[in-house]
């Protein structure tokens, strides 16, 4: 039996990212991938798109900053045609126009934030409004020709492997398997839980029985419920996983739930286009020359 | 976001590669690297987290023992293939065009590195409204995913120079079951009729576990080597189906006239790996008949020509005819038993069994594909000819010329019949 596994990273591939190549810390790579997965989370819920196309997309997205550096593209216009190819993938196609003007709200809103997060004023002086872009406006096009190169570049750079595999239905039957499905909140803690590790790289490193393990062990202990993990008999055995590669992506979730400070915040929304990127690569320059 | 420009952008720029009769293009970018095997381990990601409980139970001692076995469904990481950009078409030296279809051109190609012979399939993408098609995303997807001995193997998807020129590089096969159906000097055995059956309905079955409708099955989409293997090709039309099939429903232009189930004809929506198993049936029938079984102009001939060979259908033939959009709107010919028997006069009780399950009305009654493989059909005598012993034809795809028919024609499978033991 031949069935096509779908696509994990390389350990040359993780050891080095084409961002942090380009010198973009690692930390800063892994904020603005989550960012880049916001925004299309964000995006999927205004388009009232599928979760599954959502999931898809968000998978995609954190596969392609492993071919591609960040210096290249930016994360929102990777993100909008992440999400416009896995909707077709997904047999829930969208209209561009659409997508497009969602991005650019979900955009011009990131640069209002950026604006005004830094400055004393309060907030409430600086209340976002949106103003739709105009019907056959070059802003139009532009983000038009961008979403097409990006989805065109997202299949090229993957070559056109584009094979997704979702983890809900695994977690499903762990938790059964593990007699879990008795109280309502483990696997609704679970779900949560792989939700969010859809904004970290973990589905572009490990196997979805990892994954999902991983998933129920941060479930489990948050909610007190204890799990045969003595070896011999350790649960997380019976699916196949490492108890290593399970605490790592334990690790890339927890890690999410970190404090932010203001500014790196409004370092994250400087860097969504690749300009931002190249003008934050730019200022770093001096400070590696000084020592 | 505006300043999207620069070697990315498409352009209208035409490839050379397909224009140029040139047998040797130059290879003008550095080439991308030969899919180098990199190592992959387990241990991958490092990221130590930093604010999380305590450190894993589990300590060293458990180091030295051995891992469980892997179950089945969970490969080792090191089986995922790693993310691999798509090489350049220049990879490949252009032999000849085989054939052109209505959304692509097929070429016949060797890869420069390895000289394997392979099909090149290029996707028109010009015309573009909506970005990447989905219908070539379904076709690649489809492809990748129902990897099987008897489906047409995808080798990897190349580039031109410019983001407009997508090539599907897949296994060179010498013929279609089409063309060599019109050129064989006789019909192909019951014993090899048994065995293309079998590769058939194991493809088909293969598409249907993971969820992939082919929705164009019929003689001229088999593909066959010289060694008496078919496999399904052009996966077009295909795509994923779910259960229940999404908002919208399906299309109905799908499957060519003659290959396509009633259901379709009468307009259903909702249809689903019965459609295929019609298009099997036809397929069958064809191979049996050395023709194709419905050579109808139109819908509504193709639709009585199908109430005419098989009866019109009834509440216990097809319990929800009624219920289809298009059922109203054509009227019901006298009742009258099915043909089929007549029509098939040398195959044998079982066979003409199984035609008639694949033929059944009702969509939910026809046989899948899994249980056709254990129909008595294949079981009983004469058995399915081993696909060595098949005879080899010149192909037409590559620009072989068939030779003259020799002078009172001698028996074309003269060489099978002293290799032949069984009785058929």
């Amino acid at each position: 039996m031949s069935t096509a596994l779908y696509p994990l990273a390389s350990l040359v591939q993780i050891e080095k990212t084409p961002s942090r190549e380009d010198g973009i810390p690692e930390e800063l790579e892994l904020d603005l991938r989550a960012h880049g997965c916001k925004l299309i989370h964000e995006a999927g819920i205004l388009l009232k798109q599928k979760q599954v196309a959502v999931a898809t997309a968000q998978i995609l997205f954190q596969r392609f900053w492993y071919v591609t550096s960040m210096k290249q593209f930016g994360i929102g216009d990777i993100g909008m045609g992440a999400l416009y190819l896995a909707s077709k993938l997904e047999e829930c196609p969208i209209r561009m126009r659409d997508l497009i003007n969602v991005y650019d709200e979900l955009l011009r809103r990131d640069a209002h934030r950026l604006k005004y997060s830094t400055g004393p004023s309060s907030s409430s002086a600086h209340e976002f409004k949106y103003i739709p872009m105009s019907y056959f406006g070059s802003t139009f096009y532009d983000l038009k020709d961008a979403l097409v190169v990006a989805e065109m570049q997202i299949l090229k750079r993957l070559g056109f492997n584009v094979n997704v595999v979702l983890p809900y239905g695994t977690l499903v039957n762990y938790l059964r398997l593990l007699g879990l499905t008795e109280r309502e909140d483990v696997p609704s803690k679970a779900w949560g839980y792989l939700n969010d590790a859809l904004q970290t790289p973990v589905y572009a490193l490990y196997a979805v029985p990892t994954i999902v393990s991983a998933a129920i062990m941060l479930a489990t202990r948050q909610l007190g419920i204890a799990l045969p993990s003595s070896p011999e008999s350790c649960w997380w055995e019976l699916f196949d996983a490492d108890w290593e590669d399970v605490w790592s992506v334990a690790g890339y979730i927890m890690r999410l739930y970190r404090e932010r400070t203001p500014e790196d915040h409004a370092r994250v929304l400087s860097m969504v286009t690749k300009k931002g990127v190249r003008s934050w690569l730019e200022d770093q320059k001096p400070a590696v020359l000084l020592p | 976001m505006s300043d999207v420009a620069g070697p990315s952008t498409p352009s209208r720029k035409r490839s050379r590669w397909d224009t140029e009769e040139d047998t040797t293009p130059q290879v003008d970018k550095p080439v991308p690297k030969r899919r180098t095997k990199s190592k992959v381990t387990t241990s991958a990601g490092t990221y130590t987290p930093e604010r999380t409980a305590t450190p894993p139970v589990r300590s060293q001692s458990v180091a030295g023992r051995l891992r469980p076995s892997h179950s089945r469904h969970v490969p080792p990481r090191t089986e995922h293939p790693p993310f691999m950009p798509s090489r350049s078409v220049y990879c490949y030296e252009r032999l000849n065009s085989i054939e052109e279809g209505s959304y692509g051109v097929v070429f016949r190609a060797r890869d420069k590195e390895t000289g394997d012979i392979v099909a090149l399939k290029k996707l028109k993408l010009d015309e573009e409204k909506h970005g990447f098609p989905i219908t070539a995303l379904r076709e690649i997807n489809s492809l990748m995913v129902c990897k099987h001995e008897n489906v047409v193997g995808i080798r990897e998807v190349v580039v031109g120079d410019t983001l407009t020129q997508v090539f599907i590089v897949m296994d060179f096969i010498e013929h279609d079951l089409k063309t060599l159906l019109s050129v064989m000097p006789s019909p192909f055995l019951q014993s090899e009729v048994k065995t293309l059956m079998l590769q058939l309905l194991s493809a088909v079955a293969h598409c249907h576990e993971r969820w992939i409708l082919h929705r164009d099955l019929k003689t001229s989409n088999l593909l066959m080597n010289n060694r008496g293997t078919i496999k399904v090709a052009d996966f077009g039309l295909a795509r994923r189906y779910g259960d229940p099939v999404g908002v919208g429903g399906l299309t109905q232009l799908v499957v060519t006239l003659w290959y396509r189930a009633p259901e379709i004809l009468l307009g259903a929506t909702t249809y689903s790996t019965a459609i295929d198993m019609w298009s099997v049936g036809c397929i069958f029938a064809e191979l049996l008949l050395n023709e194709p079984l419905f050579q109808a102009k139109g819908e509504i001939e193709m639709i009585s020509m199908i109430f005419k060979l098989l009866g019109p259908p009834t509440s216990q033939t097809w319990p929800d005819f009624l219920n289809l959009p298009l059922a109203k709107t054509i009227t019901l010919p006298a009742p009258q038993p099915s043909q089929l028997r007549q029509k098939f006069p040398y195959v044998t009780s079982a066979g003409l069994d199984l035609l008639s399950r694949l033929l059944a009305y009702d969509p939910e009654t026809r046989i899948s594909a899994e249980e056709a493989l254990k129909h008595p059909y294949f079981t009983e005598s004469p058995l399915p000819k081993h696909p060595d012993l098949f005879g080899s034809f010149p192909s037409a795809a590559a620009g072989e010329k068939r030779r003259k028919p020799d002078s009172p024609s001698a028996p074309a499978r003269a060489a099978d019949y002293k290799l032949l033991t069984e009785f058929d």
